[in-house]
């Protein structure tokens, strides 16, 4: 078998044991890797209704076959677990020098059983592992986290760390990797704190086995200086994903006000325009050409790399306009080990709760210095707001009552990524129905909402465009393991990815045999929450009802008096079900499932709903 | 404005300021302009896919401009 080790690294904290095991051809080409081996791991390893942060729940390091390899955006690591934010299936992918270290120690997959009695740090190293005292790292943020153990182990090793969120068990904590970004929106920090687990370091000797080891190579190199021309001719990474910012505000889709406005006359202040001028150093993942960060110096003058996200989520979405205090509330979050987004939409919940006289407190939007201080408390836990803002904006929400679910930006639990949605049918369609819960990563089908189709069609076509962007961007870069960026920002084929799979693995794939793994996963990733929450309807799928809201339609700009109605979401949540072969509660029929190669999977679900 | 000219503010997105040395600027065209007309003035790899919108609504190349009206030219993005 090429393209996979074939490895199973699995390590027991509890007892400090571990063991090798092997999967076989069968199991690769049906789960390929990334996203696919981890769900397949959790689905087959999890009890239902355990609790994902206790010994139980089990968290899944995992790349894929071209992961680590050199070649265009291989650098990425996917971390997964049972989520403690959503209770769902939850993953991340981040990119790390993990993922090349971790291949060449020989292992596709780690899982991480149980809990340790005391901070420990994992040193992995080929068929050594170590689990050592975290003492002198536990409390430290990330930074002083990474600091320390590249002094340790030479700034060569991969190493995956947690913040005070994660130790503290703050339900949207991440796992970050200075090498690169943090993945795990979910809580998959969470998960490893509630392990005790403070970083993982992995070095490796091995040779990653590849099946045309040469043609690989000199492929790879050769389109790593390819899409790095292209991204200095197209000058992309010039603003990077900081450039949508403006896009938003010109379409009203920023997130302003706790997503109650969708455009503000001050986002100019905080645009990718302002951003690159305040570049201070570039900043990329392992194996990328087209570094996109962007990092600029913060209020208090700690160096804090910015993309898209943190900037609509911490700056708009809180009405804080000043560049250099939204590079703080992002390096504070980095710090913490806590997700941008949620945090940036934690934040402005507690401002709107506030403003509308639902809980007291002294918060309000625009207020930077008070924003760093809650960030802190909800890293920490700190007093009984710390806690609340811990906990996401659906248990915040829950605890808060007076019909603030409404206004708690949210699907399934994970807070909405920074596209503002109140009149975008499809990008709506996409949060609803992303598996994790709302998150951009899935499907980002604005462009097309906005440049090929009526913006208020409700079609079946912006449901196909879904399913078909959910294919490539969920489950071809989540399984493969690549970062999605030179596809469609430098028109980067997606046939240069078969033909890194197929050199490295020996086989001979077309797209199609990647679609059915994709809808393979897609499908598998419902009945595990379905599993979870057996009486499953699509009101789960739904995104949050203030967009339905007449009242809260624009009262200016382009999309002035608009909003989305239920009764059309409805039928377009009935396209994307009837173009999956899902029922109309979202749920993957058995004839679908049994077409898609689970049977047993669909058997084990029927245990706990009755499949149509 | 003058005689039958319209005024057009364009907005351009991400790297486009910089291969065109602005970010915003209001320029005149004759009465009758379409999103061509504008697009054919301003020296971008017409090959390169684009998101074109006015007033911040989706727009086809070859519709009519009215004086006064915002044309944001960004090239595609697949999120943040």
């Amino acid at each position: 078998m090429y393209g996979w080790t074939g490895n199973i690294l699995r390590i027991n904290l509890t007892d400090r044991t571990h063991k090798v095991e092997h999967f076989d051809e069968e199991f690769a080409k049906k789960w390929v890797g990334g996203r696919g081996f981890a769900l397949k791991i959790l689905w087959d390893e999890l009890k239902p209704g355990i609790d994902p942060l206790g010994p139980e729940n089990k968290l899944i390091v995992t790349v894929g076959p071209i992961a680590g390899i050199p070649a265009p955006n291989t650098g990425k690591t996917v971390v997964a677990a049972k989520s403690p934010l959503t209770g769902g299936y939850a993953d991340g992918n981040l990119g790390t020098r993990v993922t090349e270290q971790m291949r060449k120690a020989g292992y596709d997959l780690i899982i991480i059983e149980g809990k340790s009695a005391q901070p420990v740090y994992l040193y992995i190293e080929d068929d050594k592992i170590q689990y050592l005292p975290a003492d002198e790292i536990w409390g430290k943020g990330t930074y002083d986290t990474h600091d320390w153990l590249y002094k340790k182990y030479g700034k060569g090793a991969g190493v995956l760390s947690i913040g005070q969120g994660g130790e503290n068990m703050n339900l949207y904590s991440m796992v970050r990797s200075l090498e690169g970004r943090a993945g795990g929106r979910p809580g998959i920090g969470a998960v490893m704190g509630s392990k005790k687990l403070k970083a993982i370091v992995i070095k490796g000797s091995k040779p990653i086995p590849v099946a045309d080891p040469e043609g690989m190579r000199k492929l790879g190199l050769e389109d790593l200086r390819k899409v790095g021309e292209i991204d200095k001719k197209t000058g992309w990474s010039i603003q990077g994903t900081t450039g949508v910012l403006a896009w938003c505000n010109e379409v009203a889709a920023l997130p302003v006000h706790n997503m109650r406005k969708t455009h503000h006359p001050d986002a100019w202040k905080i645009d990718g325009e302002r951003l690159n001028n305040a570049r201070v150093a570039t900043y990329g993942c392992p194996n990328c050409t087209m570094r996109c960060g962007i990092t600029i110096l913060d209020h208090e003058g700690h160096e804090s790399e910015l993309d898209y996200e943190n900037i609509g989520m911490l700056g708009s979405n809180l009405d804080i306009f000043e560049l250099d205090q939204v590079a703080s509330l992002n390096y504070l979050c980095d710090d913490y080990g806590l997700d941008t987004i949620s945090a940036g939409a934690v934040l402005a919940f507690y401002a709107d709760a506030i403003e509308q006289g639902a809980i007291k407190g002294d918060f309000k939007f625009g207020d930077a210095e008070m924003a760093k201080k809650l960030l802190g408390m909800a890293a920490r836990r700190e007093g009984e707001v710390g806690n609340l803002l811990a906990d996401g904006t659906l248990r915040m929400a829950r605890k808060i009552g007076h019909n603030s679910e409404a206004y708690a930006m949210q699907v399934k639990g994970l807070e909405i990524s920074a596209y503002n949605c109140k009149f975008i049918p499809g990008m709506a369609l996409a949060f609803g129905t992303s598996p994790i819960g709302a998150h951009h990563k899935e499907s980002w089908v604005i462009t097309f909402e906005l440049k090929q189709t009526a913006r208020d069609s409700y079609g079946p076509e912006k449901a196909a465009k879904v399913i078909e962007l959910q294919r490539i961007r969920g489950g071809l870069f989540e399984f493969i393991v690549a970062c999605r960026f030179p596809w469609i920002e430098l028109g980067w084929e997606l046939e240069h990815y078969v033909e890194y799979f197929n050199k490295t693995t020996g086989l001979n794939w077309t797209l199609n045999d990647f679609w059915k793994v994709a809808d393979r996963i897609y499908a598998l990733m419902k009945f595990f929450w379905v599993r979870e929450f057996p009486f499953w309807d699509r009101t789960r799928d739904y995104p949050p009802m203030i967009w339905f809201d007449p009242k809260n339609a624009d009262t200016d700009g382009p999309i002035a008096g608009k909003y989305l109605e239920l009764d059309k979401y409805n039928q377009l949540l009935d396209y994307y079900y009837q173009q999956r072969g899902w029922d109309k509660r979202g749920i993957p029929t058995r004839k679908t499932a049994e077409a898609l190669d689970l049977k047993k999977e669909a058997d084990q679900v029927e245990k706990f709903t009755k499949l149509e | 404005m003058s005689g039958s000219n319209i005024k057009i503010t364009v907005k351009l997105i991400g790297p486009f300021i910089n291969q065109l040395g602005f970010s915003e600027k209001t320029m005149e065209f004759p009465a009758g302009a379409t999103v061509d007309t504008v697009l054919s003035s301003l020296p971008l790899d017409p090959k390169r896919p684009k998101i074109i919108t006015r007033n911040g609504q989706a727009v086809t190349t070859g519709e009519k401009l009215g004086d006064g009206d915002r044309l944001a030219i960004s090239p595609l993005y697949s999120g943040g």
